[in-house]
């Protein structure tokens, strides 16, 4: 049994924790933060990728237009690495009623959302890819960002601050005396350890998972309501910019090249749990109509690999249950002290990635309220890393680095152009990491061969560093290879299915992967 | 006009065909570029790999290694346009910083038109090595690069000036494109395309015509390309309606057929009238011979020549119709080099940077020329022949000579 | 002399191109690419596993199941089919149909096959035996420690087993170049003066007795150069097949190419058949993509070895829809849904057993009647088996085509 003291323990590792942890860590609280998986692989690990300039918003949900537009500003400039300034349309369909663009343009006037409508012809010149059909075109400075390095990076920034960042540790308990917080109990998973934690505060940000950290603290059940949503990412940059319909918001109505694909999304169906997310047939299928509205020949394209994110909204009386697209996106901070007659302990619901800075600065001031305390919010201030943000991510950086260094070094992704010392370096850094944790970090895996040639250089030089045994290393390639087909199978057909037959070929048939040595004991991954 | 080429190069169908790519390498095994050089990653990694990460303005300047030979386009099973996708990467690259070099090099007429009038004098030139070392310094064209050797009259001098043939021709008219290099510099070749044409029994039309702008699309002047390709359009065109157009520049057929399309994105009904008509020499005798039409009356040569088949004569996917041809000739022995590229690759094997490389590139075929014959060499475009030549010191022909010699017309 | 024309120029294509030539018909063999040969591992696969690890492989050919291609081949037909395999490349494929060697894989697994090339041979170890893998630093696809880790813990088939051990050389494959391909290192060992420098640099980190694992780019077009590094480490030798680029794999490819072409067979590569014509039940003529307009090739027969979905020969669509794409072929399997499912390790995905239906001389059939008189599939065309787990790819290939071949030589 491990111990620790703290004065604020932040729950869940999505992006709300991890803005969470690092404002509360800057405000001069000692904390940690404990997330059961790797930081970023709830909701925020499956989003769109979307840095919003707030136009999806302008006519249905203003105040997050607004807000969505003014953090925009924010994040590109303290975290740009994690950011590229892709910059956003906004398109009229050949079918879509041409007089939104009018309230569109309203509603951004409005809100403060920059907004320009252009002309069609040039909206044309510069994604080539778009339907040809399109009637009106709005300019607009939607982003996209990479989840894994927005939450890294406040990750990083808290851990600056003293903050002590628990991966892999799964919260169990958490206690009370006299109808106040007092202790945390979690289990460490990658050696099985308990970790009692004292503390005074906690902070729930467990997303779709939030219902059931309360629940552990005693309180009355927290309306959560995951919204399910699928996202398919195509195999190549189709469009360069965020392309959106001008439309009031749907399903499939975004495709965004995020990195080296761009991922259409998304779909939103009411489910009961967080951790059994299907991606439905029916809803790929409407992904890959919707694609083909945007860009003709969609279906053509090669579909590389889908997921499925639950949006963790809070139970609204203003819209119906089953629909959760149009239940607040705005945040929630509910207050168990009168709720639930339980001090120390603040929940937080809904909101979205793109605001997830402001989000945690409502919780933080939320508490400081509550301790009485006057601590001031600095986290829009400073870059993340906090020697200087650096500059805007942009698609070519891999290209660039990799032509500089090709000959003194090897390519060990050559997808995703992932450098020999890319992935020595983050194996130093996380020893124990599975494949997946490193792929999170490296993009290792993610190109259009999905592992097929990388998966065994990675192994092998994973085992050749010392860090793993010959077991480990066999079971981490498997559960690789495993997890990357949960994103596969849903969408294959087409050119994929072709590459999946090569990579079967590489791994079955000439590896026998399937008839390596079983571990003798059990090996945890 | 002007921008259309670069934008087709910077967003067009050879990207969308990046996503065929299953990475099973068969282009990099077979890319001759990459068989020589560390300096070129490769036609997988330039090509489809590398696209996903470009955005407009290019950061990888080792893709102007890239000959483009087409042998990747040729070979990758799945169907990436692998090599036109490096061509216009390539162009979008060079856009804003054209090598002055590059530029000249495209003007093949230019230079054909300019050269022959000095004849002697240029051809001197060409061989002094003083003169080709400034060259070397000032253009950037190798001292040691193969260079076209000029002539004292065009073809186009010859077939007006000499007596009209006297008919009859019972097989019709037929147009003949010589290309530049057959009107300016291998005039011999394109003459004795005309007399096999006339000894068939065909009547020869030769319109006034320009240049397929093939040296130029290669170097990225997309723009000087089009309007020169077009142009020829229009000049084999006027010859009549319907007419089979022959030509013995194996590369100028591929730019009609294929290249100036799906490259530079032509899409022009006299482009496609002209490309749907015109067919390489050999492929043309060849066609003639599977419908039995063809006279196999070949005096026979006893001898054993190597033959290599062009880059951009596979690329037109119909074999190697020259072997076909050439082993109905009674006692000649003809060996296909199985090389696979001579490494000049049109004009990349002229530029001091890439010279070696292009040398190295072409070694195996050299070698294999030199042990198979020191006579007589057989290749069916002009740029690999001289390449060959110089590298090889094997004299090196159109195989219609020997189409020529065995019908006893010389 | 009969034309017949051959689609296709993997493993069943060459040698269906082979056997016709040989047998005295003119042959037309068509391609998109170079065939797939440098894919797979440049050994012979009859069947490795059914599923438990086979012995015997001819043995095991004779109990399939009666929707596996090779209950219409027969054993018979296997026999045949690798007598002549050996005829074809007598210097790269031996083995015996009733004895499978088990190989190590690049990823130190215990691999089943039937004809295997010399270089490869003393892999098949025996138990008690020291095995050092030496990995070469500048080749990433050659990983020993996870070779020599897995091959430690792995049981013999026989029982037993047998010590590993990894080592790493810095062997410089071409200067100023450290990620290289296995191609680019093959070519190096086909110098014997690389061999000899290679051997110096090796051979002290030798430990007597050991048998060496090397990645399999001992030379591509030098067939001593294996015999030759061995005899001068004074060690066996044994090279480990790698993924693409194989040059095991090219090795084969290489000699079968030149094989047919010395028989006379005229190869049309670098575009795709992509129509055909036909009169009644039989097809006249098959139309290559040739641009700008297509061209046409007649023959009296035709034999579709244009693979499975690898190779684009078979294609499902975005809606699931599964079709041969040459011909619009029917297909058989299909009806095995869910064709994907979501179980990685679990059964074989039963859309790669998709595919067409034949009768004993390789005809497509409809409904058991044949498509066209003329018009036969060999190779991974055929429907039903798992090719790739069941290790059985390369033995339904040649011997589909053996039989195809023979087949037409009897009608023409």
């Amino acid at each position: 049994m491990r111990k620790l003291a703290v004065d604020v323990v932040v729950i869940g590792g999505g992006s709300t924790g991890a803005g969470v942890v690092r404002d509360v860590a800057m405000r001069g609280y000692s904390t940690v933060l404990l997330e059961r998986a790797d930081l970023g692989q709830g909701t925020t690990g499956r989003f769109h990728g979307l840095l919003h300039s707030g136009g999806r918003y302008v006519v249905s949900d203003p105040l997050s237009a607004t807000e969505c537009a003014q953090e925009n500003a924010i994040l590109s400039r303290i975290q740009a690495g994690a950011v590229e300034m892709t910059g956003g349309y906004f398109v009229t369909g050949p079918d879509d009623d041409p007089a939104f663009a009018d309230k569109f343009l309203a509603g951004a006037a409005a809100t403060g959302v920059p907004a320009q409508e252009i002309p069609v012809a040039e909206a044309l010149r510069n994604e080539p890819r778009l339907n040809r059909g399109i009637k009106r075109a709005i300019e607009v400075l939607d982003g996209t960002v990479d989840g894994w390095q927005l939450v890294w990076g406040a990750a990083n920034s808290a851990q600056h601050y003293g903050a002590q960042i628990l991966t892999y540790h799964k919260v169990t308990k958490i206690d009370t005396v006299d109808g106040h917080v007092a202790a945390v109990h979690c289990t460490d998973l990658k050696n099985g350890e308990d970790v009692l934690i004292e503390t005074g505060f906690v902070l729930n940000c467990a997303g779709p998972w939030a219902g059931q950290i309360a629940a552990m603290a005693g309180a009355h059940p927290v309306d959560v309501i995951p919204g399910r949503g699928i996202m398919v990412a195509m195999s190549h940059r189709l469009v360069n910019r965020v392309v959106n319909r001008c439309i009031y918001p749907a399903d499939g109505d975004i495709l965004v090249p995020v990195h080296t694909v761009s991922i259409i999304g998304t779909t939103d169906v009411k489910v009961d749990d967080p951790d059994h997310l299907v991606i439905e047939t029916k809803e790929v299928q409407q992904m890959f109509d919707a694609g083909e509205v945007l860009v003709p020949g969609f279906r053509k394209a090669r579909a590389l690999h889908a997921w499925a994110g639950a949006r963790p909204l809070i139970k609204d009386n203003r819209v119906a249950a089953s629909d959760t697209r149009h239940m607040s996106r705005g945040m929630a901070v509910i207050d168990h002290t009168t709720r639930d007659g339980l001090d120390g302990m603040l929940t937080i619901g809904g909101g979205k990635l793109t605001t997830y800075r402001l989000m945690a600065e409502h919780i933080v001031d939320a508490m400081c309220d509550k301790l009485g305390e006057k601590r001031v919010c600095r986290t829009a201030e400073e870059d993340m890393p906090i020697e200087g943000a650096g500059p805007n991510y942009v698609v070519t950086h891999r290209l660039h680095d990799r032509e500089h260094d090709r000959l003194d070094d090897q390519i060990i992704c050559e997808c995703e152009l992932m450098s020999r010392k890319m992935f020595t370096d983050a194996l130093a850094e996380q020893p124990k990491g599975s494949f997946d944790d490193l792929r999170r970090q490296l993009r290792l895996g993610m190109g259009p061969c999905q592992g097929g040639f990388c998966s065994m250089r990675a192994t092998g030089i994973a085992l050749a560093s010392e860090h793993i045994d010959i077991e480990r290393a066999t079971e981490l390639l498997r559960l690789f290879l495993k997890n990357r087909w949960i994103g596969l199978w849903p969408i294959l057909h087409g050119e994929q299915l072709r590459q999946t037959a090569l990579d079967n070929w590489i791994f079955s048939g000439t590896l026998d992967i399937e008839h390596l040595p079983a571990a003798e004991s059990e090996v945890v991954l | 006009m002007a921008t259309e080429g670069l934008e087709f190069a910077g967003h067009s169908l050879s990207r969308a065909s990046l996503d065929a790519c299953v990475k099973c390498t068969i282009c990099e095994t077979q890319c001759p570029v990459a068989a020589v050089t560390p300096l070129f990653s490769g036609p997988k990694y330039v090509g489809p790999q590398a696209e996903r990460f470009r955005n407009g303005a290019s950061v990888d300047h080792s893709l102007d290694y890239c000959s483009s030979c087409g042998t990747c386009t040729l070979v990758c099973p799945q169907g990436v346009q692998i090599a036109e996708l490096n061509s216009q990467a390539r162009a979008v690259m060079k856009a804003d910083h054209m090598p002055l070099r590059d530029r000249l090099i495209g003007q093949t007429v230019l230079m054909g038109k300019v050269m022959t009038p000095v004849a002697p004098i240029a051809k001197a030139a060409l061989n002094n090595k003083p003169i080709r070392k400034v060259m070397e310094a000032v253009v950037k064209v190798h001292a040691d690069a193969p260079m076209p050797p000029p002539q004292s009259q065009t073809f186009e001098g010859w077939f007006r000036k000499r007596p009209t043939p006297a008919g009859p021709f019972p097989r019709g008219p037929v147009v003949f494109f010589h290309g530049c290099a057959g009107g300016y510099f291998e005039v011999e070749t394109s003459k004795k395309s005309v007399e096999v044409l006339e000894h068939l029994g065909y009547q020869v039309i030769v319109p006034k015509q320009g240049c397929c702008g093939l040296a130029q699309q290669s170097n990225g002047l997309f723009k000087g390309a089009t309007k020169d390709v077009l142009k020829l359009c229009d000049d084999l065109r006027s010859a009549g309606k319907d007419l089979t157009i022959v030509s013995s520049s194996g590369s100028c057929t591929g730019m009609l057929k294929h290249e100036a399309h799906e490259i530079m994105g032509v899409d022009d009904e006299r482009l496609k009238d002209v490309g749907t008509r015109i067919v390489d020499m050999m492929e043309f005798l060849l066609d003639l011979h599977e419908a039995g039409e063809l006279p196999t009356d070949f005096a026979p040569i006893g001898m054993k020549v190597p033959y290599h088949a062009p880059c951009q004569l596979k690329s037109q996917g119909i074999g190697k119709p020259a072997l076909e041809v050439l082993r109905l000739i009674p006692d000649l022995e003809v060996v296909d080099s199985g090389a696979v590229c001579c490494g000049i690759a049109g004009t990349y094997g002229l530029k001091k940077e890439k010279y070696e490389v292009a040398q190295a590139v072409g070694k195996p075929l050299f070698d294999m020329v030199k042990e198979t014959s020191s006579e007589l060499a057989l290749c069916d475009t002009e740029t690999c022949r001289w390449q060959i030549e110089k590298s090889s010191g094997v004299k090196t022909e159109h195989p219609i000579f020997l189409i020529h010699r065995a019908y006893g017309l010389s | 002399m009969s034309r017949v024309v051959v689609i296709g120029s993997g493993l069943a294509g060459l040698v269906a191109a082979n056997r016709l030539a040989d047998g005295g018909a003119e042959v037309l063999l068509l391609s998109k690419g170079i065939g797939g040969l440098q894919l797979g591992q440049g050994t012979v696969d009859v069947l490795g596993y059914a599923p438990q690890r086979v012995t015997n492989p001819i043995k095991a050919v004779a109990e399939v199941a009666a929707s596996h291609p090779y209950a219409a081949i027969g054993a018979q037909g296997v026999l045949t089919a690798l007598g002549y395999l050996k005829e074809l490349a007598p210097d790269l494929l031996v083995g015996d149909p009733e004895a499978n060697y088990h190989l190590p894989t690049a990823v130190g697994a215990l691999r089943p096959t039937c004809l295997a090339q010399p270089s490869m041979l003393a892999g098949n170890l025996k138990a008690g035996s020291s095995v050092v893998v030496v990995g070469l630093r500048r080749l990433k696809d050659f990983q020993p420690e996870l070779i020599a880790g897995n091959l430690a813990r792995t049981e013999l088939p026989d029982g037993g087993r047998v010590s590993a051990r990894a080592i790493n050389v810095d062997a410089v494959a071409r200067e100023g170049e450290i990620d290289s391909s296995g191609l680019t290192f093959a070519k190096a060992f086909d110098d014997p003066g690389y061999r000899q420098r290679f051997a110096e640099l090796l051979a002290p980190k030798l430990s007597d007795g050991e048998i060496v694992a090397l990645p399999a780019v001992i030379g591509l077009m030098d067939r001593q150069a294996h015999a030759d590094l061995s005899a001068k480490l004074g060690h066996p030798v044994f090279e480990i097949p790698l993924p693409p680029p194989s040059v095991a794999g090219l090795r084969l490819n290489q000699a079968l190419n030149a094989r047919a072409q010395a028989a006379g067979v005229r190869m049309v590569s670098g575009v795709r058949t992509v129509g055909f014509t036909a009169d009644g039940d039989r097809v006249l003529s098959v139309r290559n993509a040739t641009v700008p307009a297509e061209r046409e090739y007649r023959a009296d027969a035709f034999v579709l070895a244009t693979g499975g979905f690898e190779a684009g020969a078979l294609a499902m669509d975005s809606y699931g829809a599964v079709t041969e794409t040459l011909f619009g072929l029917p297909l058989v399997g299909t009806e095995n849904t869910p064709l994907i499912h979501g179980d990685y390790w679990g059964a074989e995905q039963p859309i790669f057993s998709v595919g067409v239906a034949v009768d004993a001389q390789m005809r497509v059939l409809d409904k058991g009647r044949p498509v066209y008189a003329n018009l036969r599939a060999v190779g991974d065309l055929i429907a039903g088996s798992t090719r790739w787990a069941e290790k059985s790819g390369d033995g339904v290939a040649a011997a589909s085509a053996v039989l195809a071949a023979d087949s037409i030589l009897k009608e023409l």
